[in-house]
């Protein structure tokens, strides 16, 4: 980190990320279900627009909510995943493994259930759900007292399996219209994204991306070790709290509305990393410009995949981030 | 049940009240729905109201379908738009429809929602057994512009039902009937759901008979409770149903084994609240009383 200065470096990242998330948000508004239209949407989108009224509908009412709650949920699990991965020194944290996204969807299939609104009665919900979640899994892990080794991994897990478990118990108990519902929803689905509940995600959502972005220091330092850190003047207690409850809030946040997208914060942080070296001040807006842009491309194969229908998008999150999983539990291991 | 009724009476006579006005009216979901006066561009967003439309003569101003509307065979060649549950806002959008008709039951609410958003009209009805076919006949055929050929339906369905209950009045008895709609696990239906109303009206005693709509059983359960007409039907389109009879077959001692009792049918005229809803009352009274016909 010596040669550029950092804010040179973080601009460069993130002017050359920012440009790739404008590339992917023109795709994703020019491709859909009714075929590409990418020269009109150009067109739209510099103000020389046709006077074609159902394209226009289509890209700023259907496809633009869609294209926008994608790269905002991929914001934030991505920096999800980079902050829980520098707060338990990590490279396996995440927000889907660790059990967070599960309760999070337990809190929200009850809100569901309760028949509540998405926002604030459902997040509210969420919130909860994730925060007991971690607390739990903190807890499981802390008594074998190796909170960075596998015990946490494999702690959030068991705590993932046994919400799986009542999320079954859940819908076993459900029998009407909003079993579908909630079954898209745990899949992960993007379709039905509302302009107006988006705008209210992305306001909660931009001073959780200041905060983190003026914590990427203390990241950095915690990363070296607790007692590293706190000979740096980082109080880690304080610093950790505060990391821990703007993440699940941002996460639980978003998971009401995007439904569990598993994996995405694994990803986006490791393959930023590989590419911008692991300086948390270029990491941080690269994984909010970089994580977006992924979801976007993820949510474009989900729609351009299958001949009839679409794909929910947890699916091709899965897809592609399990096996990565795999890859670096191997790595780790050696 | 009375309330039930009087909530119908009530939601009629708001419906004939704001009917008057023009365009505006009450749907079944209570909202009020600004409908064109000669609607010629319709989606339909469930298999059963695509059947509605077409056995109207409509079918011509249909401009989408969802994916499982096949019947009538035109209906299938139409532009889809998703499945009913999960409906692809954009193909609709895209089909610049002037009128939607939507499900209450199994259309997500946030779809209509979306769609009023975009200046398209969604009229919401609930066809669920053969009463409210007939009423929802009525209503799109007053959208349509289609009341006498809706009348006309409607007095050949009622005519049909009666000469059903007419032959099954003749005898007291009332086989025991299991009707099996899921595989695994084994569902059947309750008494207030449609299916479990046919069956009644059929002239037969429901075994899942109670008031849990889509009761789950045990096979243990199916075997004590001595089934002597098992009629299996399947929501699964495209599965196999063969094997789940010869499995009932295995268990000799049950009434309907014995007498050869265990029929597969067709899951449409069942489990789709269509015109046709009638003629699977029709194939149920025959199974279930066939010393009748």
């Amino acid at each position: 980190m010596t040669a550029p200065s950092v804010p040179r470096r973080i601009l460069t990242v993130s002017s050359g990320l920012a440009v790739f998330l404008g590339l992917s948000v023109w795709l994703g508004l020019s491709i859909g279900s009714t075929g590409q239209n990418l020269r009109e949407v150009f067109a739209l989108l510099i103000g020389s627009a046709g006077p074609d009224e159902t394209l226009a509908n289509i890209v700023w009412r259907i496809r633009l909510p869609r294209v926008l709650l994608a790269a905002l949920a991929g914001a934030t699990l991505s920096l999800g995943g980079l902050v829980f991965q520098a707060l338990l020194r990590n490279p396996l944290a995440e927000p889907y493994i660790l059990g967070i996204s599960g309760g999070a969807a337990i809190g929200a299939i009850i809100g569901i259930l309760l028949g509540l609104s998405r926002f604030p009665g459902v997040a509210l919900l969420a919130f909860a759900g994730s925060m007991a979640t971690l607390f739990l899994v903190l807890v499981i892990a802390s008594v074998r007292l190796s909170l960075k080794q596998d015990s946490l991994i494999l702690a959030g897990v068991m705590v993932n399996a046994f919400c799986s478990s009542l999320i079954m118990f859940l819908l076993s108990l459900t029998q009407d219209a909003r079993l579908h519902n909630i079954l898209f929803w745990l899949m992960g689905d993007l379709s039905l994204s509302d302009g107006t509940q988006t705008l209210i995600l992305a306001a909660c959502l931009a001073p959780c991306f200041f905060l983190l972005f003026f914590m990427a220091r203390p990241m950095n330092l915690l990363l070296l070790g607790e007692e590293m850190a706190a000979s740096m003047g980082v109080n880690v207690r304080a610093i950790s709290l505060v990391l821990v409850v703007v993440t699940s809030f941002m996460v639980s946040a978003t998971v009401c509305q995007s439904g569990l997208l598993g994996f995405v914060g694994l990803v986006t942080p490791h393959l930023l990393r590989l590419l911008f070296g692991p300086d948390h001040r270029v990491l941080v807006p690269a994984c909010i410009l970089g994580g977006g842009a992924y979801l976007v491309w993820c949510d474009l194969l989900a729609r351009f995949l299958p001949a009839q229908g679409e794909l929910p998008v947890g699916v091709i999150t899965a897809l592609i981030g399990a096996p990565l999983f795999i890859y670096l539990l191997l790595r780790a291991k050696r | 049940m009375i309330l039930q009724q009087l909530k119908i009476l009530l939601l009629v006579l708001v419906f004939l009240v704001t009917a008057a006005e023009a365009g505006l009216v009450k749907d079944q979901l209570g909202r009020e729905v600004l409908v064109p006066d000669e609607p010629k561009r319709i989606v339909s967003l469930a298999p059963s109201i695509t059947e509605i439309v077409f056995a109207l003569g409509a079918g011509h101003l249909l401009q989408g379908v969802t994916q499982h509307c096949d019947f009538p065979p035109e209906a299938g060649a139409l532009p889809k738009v998703g499945s009913y549950v999960h409906l692809d806002l954009e193909r609709i959008v895209a089909l610049k429809p002037d009128l939607c008709l939507g499900a209450r039951d199994g259309n997500p609410r946030e779809v209509a929602e979306k769609l009023e958003a975009l200046n398209i009209p969604v009229y919401a009805v609930n066809p669920r057994d053969l009463q409210t076919v007939m009423s929802t006949l009525i209503e799109i055929g007053r959208l349509l512009h289609a009341e006498a050929q809706a009348e006309v339906l409607v007095a050949k369905m009622r005519g049909r039902i009666e000469g059903v209950k007419a032959r099954v009045a003749t005898t007291q008895v009332r086989p025991k009937i299991f009707f099996q709609i899921g595989i695994v696990p084994i569902v059947s239906l309750g008494t207030n759901t449609c299916i479990g109303e046919l069956i009644t009206t059929a002239g037969g005693h429901n075994l899942a008979a109670g008031p849990t709509p889509y009761p789950r059983f045990s096979k243990e359960q199916v075997v004590a409770l001595e089934p002597e007409v098992i009629i299996i039907t399947s929501m699964t389109r495209g599965q196999d149903f063969e094997p789940v009879r010869d499995d009932w077959y295995r268990w000799s001692n049950l009434p309907a084994v014995r007498n050869h009792r265990i029929h597969i049918v067709e899951s449409d005229i069942f489990d789709r609240p269509s015109p046709r809803l009638v003629e699977g009352l029709e194939l149920l009274a025959r199974l279930i009383h066939p010393e009748l016909w």
